[in-house]
């Protein structure tokens, strides 16, 4: 199969819905004429020039701007140019987009994707480095989708794109250029169905995004030990797949949730949460959270290696677990 | 300096028998060495010492019966004097026996343990589901909890011993079985009701069936516990109660070296007479070796008690309380029998001894039982 980066699937997926579905159209900062400021829309470069455009440096008006254009019917794709910078027109979000199909008693339909990157890179300090998808599993009314390959991102975003609720969707800043296997014909992955990265019998490892790729690293150096992981990509937060984690705990009855969001109160609590409500007869050891320190990100590349969860992490709560 | 006192097995045990001391006055001890034997009613357990040091005075002699709580012995550095000691040697109350930490662990206790078990939510499920009590398992997790990889180890040395239950030594015998039948023979009323009933098809269904009379005749026996279940019961003198159970549960007597053990088979009357046959040959084989469970001699409903291999036809059994009545089966005699036909053959003939107390049930009520009984044996169907 052919193997095309994270941005190269990205592009792909939002052509494909481009081309059979006129009401789609995208827009942000430097999304046009540059790409995205991490090439994520590199590939869409001199295509649908009137549909894909730049904006002013202006969330608040990015993201209500899509709120009424998916009113009045249109399908607008807004990117968030940095997930932190959600904050800024974050009203937008929880008080309107994600409540008024509620509001109208489901009266409409709200047709719209925010999607943006998320997470740490090299040296971008406490305002660019952030991880914030627990905020929109915390507030209701708009799904959550997190990919962490190519393949899942295209199918991801394709489900998104014919979606009747608005989606919020992170991109790691780190996994654009990651290459990775997508077919040509053309697939959807629906919400809340997770992907077993790696099956194990010994401990599961719960995960979504660049922590995926750290946490199948960590799987691979802890089977030289002998012990056997099973990691699993939720891939969609909202909704996420109970399923097949709570199936997985009872095979394996040892539990560990990791992401690259803070530790405290990140989406890792509300998992280990609902598993010891649950399975809780399943768990032989408690479960453990791999996450980010509660600090703001430095900016020094060794401080933020310390801040931030790797493989070697995963590692250390696995082996805590079983211990 | 460490006091040692008479242990408490069980809820119910207010004094112990010391069977023996496996150290002497001024003998070494380590902190869980086994200190000495001590035997409840029913169960004999080794003492381990709570701590390590010189015994200094033995106070508690081989063959006494002492209270629970009583100091038996002390422990402490060498050259520590005993006057100093004498004044704090005073048997304590029991109440607070139970609670002192001074008060030895038997063996299988687990030393320095909590009051607390703490076991991982899996390991309390497995132990659940295998009937396991967790304060016999050694956690090997964080701060000694149980883990679901403890418990599998438990069962698997537990299971390497061909039983379901831990297996305790038995001795203080004879001393329970004096208790209860003396207790039986002076509050009791018994009466014993004899009839003679022909066991020829019975024991030759039996034999085609390779299972044993013993089997056969719980397996009849608990039809008829079923149908007259005023015999299935507890009679408590004092509150003037009688506990009627919706299980039968017979207790089978067998001779062991050690004397009269009483196993019981639970629920007989839902067991099949194949299992029936395995289940006693089991209990009697652990009755013999002297390797049964406390929890194989405990829920009987009513007994049974076959003398068929000796040479006894006719006896008295005495009730084993707080039972209401007990069965004893004779030995099977071939007899010269007048038939329906009026001809005489050649019948294999034994005789049945019902003991039953006559303050909860009558001369009718036993001689209907055995009715009901003979009938079956000697028209014997396996349904």
């Amino acid at each position: 199969m052919r193997e095309i980066t994270f941005a190269e699937a990205l592009g792909e997926a939002i052509f494909e819905e481009m081309e059979k579905d006129p009401t789609i159209f995208t827009y942000g900062e430097d999304v046009a004429k540059q790409g995205g400021i991490f090439g994520a829309y590199k590939s869409l470069l001199g295509k649908f020039p009137d549909r894909i455009f730049d904006t002013p440096i202006s969330e608040e008006v990015i993201y209500g701007s899509a709120l009424g254009a998916a009113l009045v019917g249109m399908r607008p794709i807004a990117e968030f140019h940095f997930a932190d910078f959600l904050f800024t027109g974050i009203q937008s979000i929880t008080l309107q987009i994600e409540k008024i199909r509620y509001m109208t008693g489901g009266q409409g339909k709200l047709h719209l994707l925010l999607r943006g990157p998320d997470g740490i890179s090299n040296s971008a300090a406490a305002q660019h480095s952030e991880s914030i998808e627990t905020i929109f599993m915390h507030t209701p009314g708009i799904k959550v989708i997190i990919p962490s390959t190519p393949y899942d991102i295209k199918g991801l975003i394709k489900t998104a794109l014919r979606e009747d609720d608005p989606v919020i969707c992170f991109e790691h800043k780190m996994l654009y250029k990651i290459k990775g296997p997508v077919p040509e014909k053309e697939y959807l992955i629906p919400f809340g169905v997770a992907d077993i990265k790696k099956e194990g019998n010994d401990v599961t490892v719960v995960t979504m995004s660049r922590m995926v790729h750290e946490s199948l690293k960590a799987a691979e150096e802890l089977e030289h030990e002998g012990i056997n992981v099973e990691v699993i990509d939720l891939r969609t937060l909202v909704p996420w797949d109970k399923k097949t984690v709570i199936e997985s705990v009872k095979k394996t009855s040892h539990l560990v949730v990791s992401h690259e969001t803070w530790k405290r109160a990140g989406w890792g609590a509300e998992i280990a949460s609902v598993v010891q409500e649950e399975a809780f007869d399943y768990l032989d050891a408690p479960i453990i959270r791999v996450g980010a320190k509660n600090v703001p990100m430095p900016f020094s590349s060794s401080l933020q290696d310390f801040v931030t969860p790797d493989y070697k992490d995963v590692i250390n709560a696995v082996k805590k677990v079983l211990r | 300096m460490y006091k040692i006192k008479m242990p408490r097995f069980g809820l119910t045990m207010e004094s112990g028998f010391i069977e023996k001391w496996f150290k002497k006055e001024n003998d070494e001890v380590k902190k869980g060495e086994p200190l000495l034997e001590v035997s409840s009613e029913k169960i004999t357990n080794e003492v381990a010492s709570p701590a390590s040091g010189i015994i200094l005075k033995i106070m508690g002699k081989e063959k006494e019966e002492i209270k629970v709580g009583t100091v038996i012995a002390i422990i402490g550095e060498e050259g520590e004097k005993i006057e100093e000691i004498k004044e704090k040697v005073e048997p304590e109350k029991i109440t607070e026996a139970v609670e002192t930490e001074e008060t030895p662990s038997t063996r299988i206790t687990l030393p320095e343990r909590g009051g607390r078990i703490k076991a991982s939510p899996l390991a309390k499920k497995i132990a659940r589901e295998k009937n396991l009590d967790l304060s016999q398992i050694r956690g090997t997790g964080p701060g000694g909890r149980i883990e679901k990889k403890d418990v599998l180890a438990y069962l698997s040395s537990v299971s390497g011993k061909k039983v379901e239950f831990k297996i305790e030594k038995l001795s203080g015998l004879r001393k329970t079985i004096a208790e209860r039948l003396s207790k039986s023979f002076h509050t009791a009323i018994t009466l014993t009701n004899t009839t003679e009933v022909d066991f020829t098809e019975f024991k030759k269904l039996m034999k085609e069936n390779k299972v044993s009379i013993t089997s056969g005749l719980l397996f009849v026996l608990s039809k008829v516990l079923k149908e007259l279940n005023k015999f299935n019961a507890h009679f408590d003198s004092d509150k003037k109660e009688l506990i009627i159970f919706n299980d039968i549960n017979i207790g089978i007597a067998v001779d062991t070296e050690k004397g009269l053990m009483v196993p019981v088979l639970k629920k007989v009357d839902k067991l099949s007479l194949k299992i029936i046959n395995e289940q006693i040959k089991e209990l009697a084989g652990k009755a013999r070796k002297g390797i049964i469970s406390e929890d194989d001699i405990k829920g009987s409903t009513f007994t049974l008690t076959n003398l068929g291999m000796m040479r006894t036809e006719i006896f008295t059994p005495v009730i084993n309380p707080p039972e209401v009545a007990i069965l004893g089966i004779g030995r099977i005699i071939r007899k010269p029998v007048v038939t329906d036909e009026n001809k005489i053959s050649i019948r294999e003939l034994a005789y049945l001894s019902l003991s039953y107390d006559h303050r909860i049930i009558d001369g009718a009520d036993a001689a209907k039982f055995l009715e009901k009984l003979a009938r079956l044996i000697e028209n014997p169907v396996l349904k």
